[in-house]
């Protein structure tokens, strides 16, 4: 196989990909299942009468402060508890426990807490990535090679100076990860909250959407939405390329 | 480590997370949030208030069917891209694109669709299990040693030989902590489905959340913790148990 792939066989599988959803919406009921050309003349309507950017641009703030708080808080927890064995040991089932909690569970509590509005919205993104990123430095904290940390301890690097200049970084291509994983994982749970939440920006439009059961725009506004969840999840590989240019291949 | 010793620290964990539960329990008040005392008093009254355990058989009933579903699915086209660079090329931009859709955008759409009911919630499950599946069988394919296929080429083994006795083999171990990281999420969505339109287990967990106090809330919630938990460590010790030559490989996050 010499087809060069991103060149020919990527635009080659959205053509396709569109026929195909065209043809199934051909023969489905137009309010079932809306075909790909509505669906991207709807997307470029309500980009281009503003209605979707500044939604977008609503829900962007909760899902940017929920992420960044639960960064935050979650790489500095992991690398203290992930250079303890024993308090990692400890907490380990507790995590794993509470972990396996579907996240969509705790709206109620965010409600009794935190009302209907940008506060329980933001602790319903904290919850859902808090999780991803905190999992993800420990591991990396916890296996940093025995050998660099001998090599360190060998010439006397210690304190404040031991976590920047050995910690950190060997474990930096995991911690990218997490925030990797985690900003997908914020993405998601923006349009969560507008959905399980009082029902603004991106939820509104997706419910209103529904109800009058204009697919086509319900199917734009997902669309929307994952491509931006995409390109998130694309600019941190990319700002990890250009912070740890060292570390190849992070697919994990 | 010694066993004994990390055994001891897990058990302080917990006793240490329990104490503390009670204590900010007791000052916030069951309203805010239940202390773990009042919620285990309260437990036998929510699972007879709310027919928790009754509700929580019928939704995981619904979702095995849509879980399998996405399994097999995932399973098969995982193998097929994995192997194949031309369905790779051909699938994997729609693959990623569905792989970061949110589950919960999906659900009105969903409702519209395939209404309120069993179809419903096996759709929601199904997407939400099949890209999980998918995405680490299609790493395990791809990872398989070139050796062992060109082995079963010399012995002449014919392609459906090839592919039942070496390739399914050894992609096994994968297709499991494909179904693990699939069930983790086929639960999620599952709750995210009920939620919204309350019924089964999402509809307790909804009805018990408007109370005044939280100790059926959160009694469903430990619920719904302990199944989790015991349903992944069952496909991971099936895991260790059925497959031990492949359980240090399979270091993929959760």
């Amino acid at each position: 196989m010499t087809l060069n792939r991103p060149l020919v066989l990527y635009p080659l599988s959205i053509v396709l990909g569109l026929c195909v959803w065209e043809a199934i919406a051909r023969v489905l009921p137009k309010a079932l299942f809306a075909p790909p050309s509505a669906v991207l003349g709807r997307l470029a309507a309500m980009t281009g009468d503003g209605s979707l950017p500044t939604a977008l641009l609503g829900a962007v703030q909760h899902m940017l402060v929920g992420y960044l708080l639960a960064v935050l808080v979650a790489i500095p927890v992991g690398i203290v508890v992930g250079r303890n064995v024993a308090v990692a040991t400890a907490v380990e089932p507790i995590l794993n426990a509470v972990y396996a909690i579907p996240p969509v569970a705790l709206v109620p509590f965010f409600i009794i807490w935190f009302g209907l509005y940008f506060e329980a919205r933001v602790a319903l993104v904290f919850a859902m990535c808090f999780f991803e990123i905190l999992i993800n430095v420990l591991q990396g904290v916890r296996n940093i090679d025995r050998g660099l940390l001998d090599a360190a301890r060998s010439l006397e690097v210690t304190g404040l100076a031991l976590y920047r200049k050995v910690v950190i970084p060997a474990a930096s291509p995991f911690i990218f990860t997490g925030l990797r994983v985690g900003i997908g994982r914020a993405v998601n749970a923006m349009i969560t909250a507008e959905l399980f939440f009082s029902a603004v920006n991106l939820g509104q439009m997706l419910k209103n959407s529904s109800n009058a059961f204009d697919t086509a725009s319900a199917f734009a506004i997902i669309l929307a939405i994952s491509l931006f969840g995409l390109a998130c999840q694309e600019g941190m590989r990319f700002t990890e390329r250009l912070v740890i240019p060292w570390h190849h291949g992070s697919e994990a | 480590m010694s066993r004994a010793r990390a055994w001891a620290l897990r058990l302080t964990g917990i006793a240490v997370f329990l104490l503390l539960w009670e204590v900010v329990g007791r000052i916030f008040g069951e309203a805010l949030f239940a202390p773990f005392s009042a919620v285990i008093a309260g437990f036998p009254a929510t699972v007879r208030d709310y027919k928790l355990f009754t509700e929580l058989a019928g939704s995981f009933q619904q979702l095995v069917l849509g879980y399998l579903l996405g399994c097999a699915v995932g399973m098969v086209l995982g193998i097929m891209m994995g192997r194949s660079a031309l369905l790779d090329g051909l699938l994997q931009p729609w693959v990623s694109m569905m792989f970061v859709t949110s589950i919960a955008s999906l659900v009105p759409l969903f409702i519209i669709t395939f209404g309120f009911g069993l179809a419903f919630r096996i759709a929601i499950v199904f997407m939400a299990a099949v890209w999980y599946v998918l995405l680490v069988t299609y790493h395990g394919a791809r990872g398989v040693s070139p050796e062992l296929l060109q082995t079963a080429r010399a012995f002449e083994a014919s392609r459906l030989q090839t592919f039942f006795k070496v390739l399914l083999p050894a992609l096994y171990p994968y297709i499991l902590a494909g179904m693990r990281i699939g069930l983790a999420h086929a639960i999620r969505a599952m709750v995210i489905a009920e939620m919204y339109v309350i019924v089964g287990f999402g509809g307790v967990v909804y009805n018990a959340g408007v109370e005044i106090s939280t100790v059926s809330l959160i009694g469903a919630l430990l619920t719904i913790m302990v199944v989790g938990v015991a349903l992944t460590e069952t496909l991971k010790w099936l895991g260790r148990k059925t497959a031990p030559w492949y359980d240090e490989r399979l270091q993929l996050s959760n």
